[in-house]
């Protein structure tokens, strides 16, 4: 279970996060929404620290860090026990597919190489690179290398994966195969957070849906709720505004055609 | 005047086996250098406290000064320094008996660490900060994030820079004749006076150092083909 107690993030006077709490049980996919700017990247960095919060804690299991105490340590157990999908896919470059994987296993969970090749070769097959195994990143197409930071992830079998907007440095094309691989492995019980703006996707993989606005939670719920009957007029007129780009985005297809 | 051509070759293998000593005048520095250079730059990057202004000041100062300066200043300084140390704390070492080569080593050592390390910063900051935040992410501490992934890319990006610095000190090691080495430049200035044939001597010198860069250069392009493997390759 992760748990986030009144989380605060200010980067120099601007408040960017005001006190967020959440709770992930285990096996849950939770998405977080929000229009540009209202906080959901810097939240999911602070759950694994890359961002120290000025406030609040995160619970992992039952490894609590408190934001203010939090030594290296105890940032590096935190770390362990998480993994992080990013949208430009920060792959290792001088590594290739394989060893990008092997990588945490090796270095941080100190198994040994064999062990590690075999398990790496078993995510990497779950992600469908099995013959890309042994390319560098730069011989990927994005969406494959997209693939390959969600199989270093989730080679450490962390207690959760955070996924930043992991599709939208994507070609519309190659969305999808992301979209597809994450859906499976959230099938497989996966904790998961995802920051995305892919709303039927949203819908479609998530047990638990965050809206988001100007570092506050403003309303939260099970997806059903959160689509069909928003009660908070910011949720309401975002998503309102969502639905007009993709209307936009049909005509301008219909009109072109 | 003539020029005797003959002689250029005659010269040539002579001044020849002075090489070994320009080797060693431009590698040693360059590898002690290196070192340096990588100190200097984590104290510069991570800005450690106290230390910090000092590393500024050595780049600054070093970067900002020929080397035949820190080869006078320290052949002549710091056997001033030996000696009063000796004689405050009883040693039994004398200056003197110093080789002047050590000098020479010391020196142009410092010279390269402050150029080592412009050349590794410079590698290290373009590698993007992303892999360094996805190294982290997994549970890697600094240094393994250093020594695993940005510094592998940084030396490969580094590469042609270093290669320069290689054949820049190459050259540089020609001013340690002045404290009487006899490297190829020392080695020439023998040949010339000895024969009284000073042009042919030093156009010898000058096809050594040619060949000498020719060939860095060569090896250089072989290495970057080999470290930076990952950047090629067919669909980016
Ligand atoms: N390192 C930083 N330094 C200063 N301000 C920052 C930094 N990172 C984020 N911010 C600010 O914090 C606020 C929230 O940014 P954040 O990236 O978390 O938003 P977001 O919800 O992820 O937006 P988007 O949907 O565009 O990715 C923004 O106003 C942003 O300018
Ligand atoms: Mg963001």
């Amino acid at each position: 279970m992760i748990q986030l107690r009144n989380i605060q993030k200010s980067f120099g006077n601007q408040l960017v996060l005001k006190g967020i709490d959440l709770t992930v049980n285990k096996g849950e996919v939770v998405s977080i929404l929000g229009p540009s700017g209202s906080g959901k990247t810097t939240l999911l960095r602070c759950i694994n620290f890359l961002e120290r919060p000025n406030e609040g804690q995160v619970i992992v299991d039952d490894f609590k860090v408190n934001s203010k105490q939090a030594n290296k340590k105890e940032i590096l157990t935190l770390r362990k026990k998480t993994a992080m999908v990013f949208q430009q896919y920060n792959l290792f470059k001088h590594k290739t597919v394989i060893e990008n994987v092997m990588e945490g296993l090796i270095i941080v969970q100190k198994q040994p190489k064999e062990t590690a090749r075999k398990l790496a070769m078993e995510v990497i097959e779950k992600v469908g690179l099995t013959e890309k195994a042994n390319a560098y990143p730069v011989q990927l197409s994005g969406g494959q290398q997209q693939r390959v930071g969600i199989a270093r992830a989730l080679a450490l079998n962390p207690e959760v994966i955070l996924l930043d907007e992991p599709t939208s440095a994507l070609d519309p094309e190659l969305v999808f195969e992301v979209l597809e691989v994450i859906k499976r492995i959230a099938d497989e019980g996966i904790t998961m957070i995802i920051v995305t703006h892919e709303v039927s996707f949203a819908k479609d993989v998530s047990d638990y849906i965050v809206f988001m606005d100007q570092g506050e939670v403003v309303e939260e719920g099970i997806p059903t709720v959160i689509f069909n009957n928003p009660k908070e007029e910011r949720t309401k007129r975002f998503f309102k505004r969502i639905n007009r780009e993709e209307d936009n985005l049909e005509s301008n297809l219909t009109n072109a055609i | 005047m003539q020029i005797d051509i003959p002689f250029i070759f005659t010269a040539l293998t002579e001044i020849f086996k002075a090489l070994p000593l320009t080797m060693i005048i431009t590698l040693v520095p360059l590898m002690i250098g290196f070192l340096i250079g990588i100190g200097i730059t984590l104290i510069r990057i991570r800005k450690v406290k106290g230390i910090y202004r000092l590393a500024n000041f050595y780049v600054s100062f070093l970067r900002g000064t020929p080397a035949l300066m820190h080869i006078m200043l320290i052949y002549l300084g710091l056997p001033l320094l030996i000696d009063k140390m000796a004689e405050t704390f009883h040693w039994s070492i004398q200056s003197t008996s110093i080789p002047i080569l050590l000098f020479v080593l010391m020196a142009l050592s410092l010279t390269a660490g402050a150029y080592m390390s412009e050349i590794i910063r410079a590698g290290i900051l373009a590698v993007d900060q992303g892999q360094l935040e996805a190294a982290e992410s997994i549970g890697m501490t600094g240094f393994q994030a250093m020594r695993r992934i940005v510094f592998p890319q940084a030396i490969a990006i580094s590469l042609p820079n270093l290669c320069n610095i290689f054949i820049g000190f190459l050259h540089t090691s020609s001013i340690a004749f002045i404290v009487s080495q006899k490297e190829l430049t020392g080695a020439a200035n023998i040949v010339a006076s000895n024969n009284l044939k000073f042009l042919e001597a030093y156009i010898a010198a000058a096809l050594i150092y040619w060949g000498l860069t020719i060939i860095s250069e060569k090896v250089t392009a072989l290495l970057e083909k080999r470290v930076t493997v990952y950047n090629r390759g067919g669909v980016a």
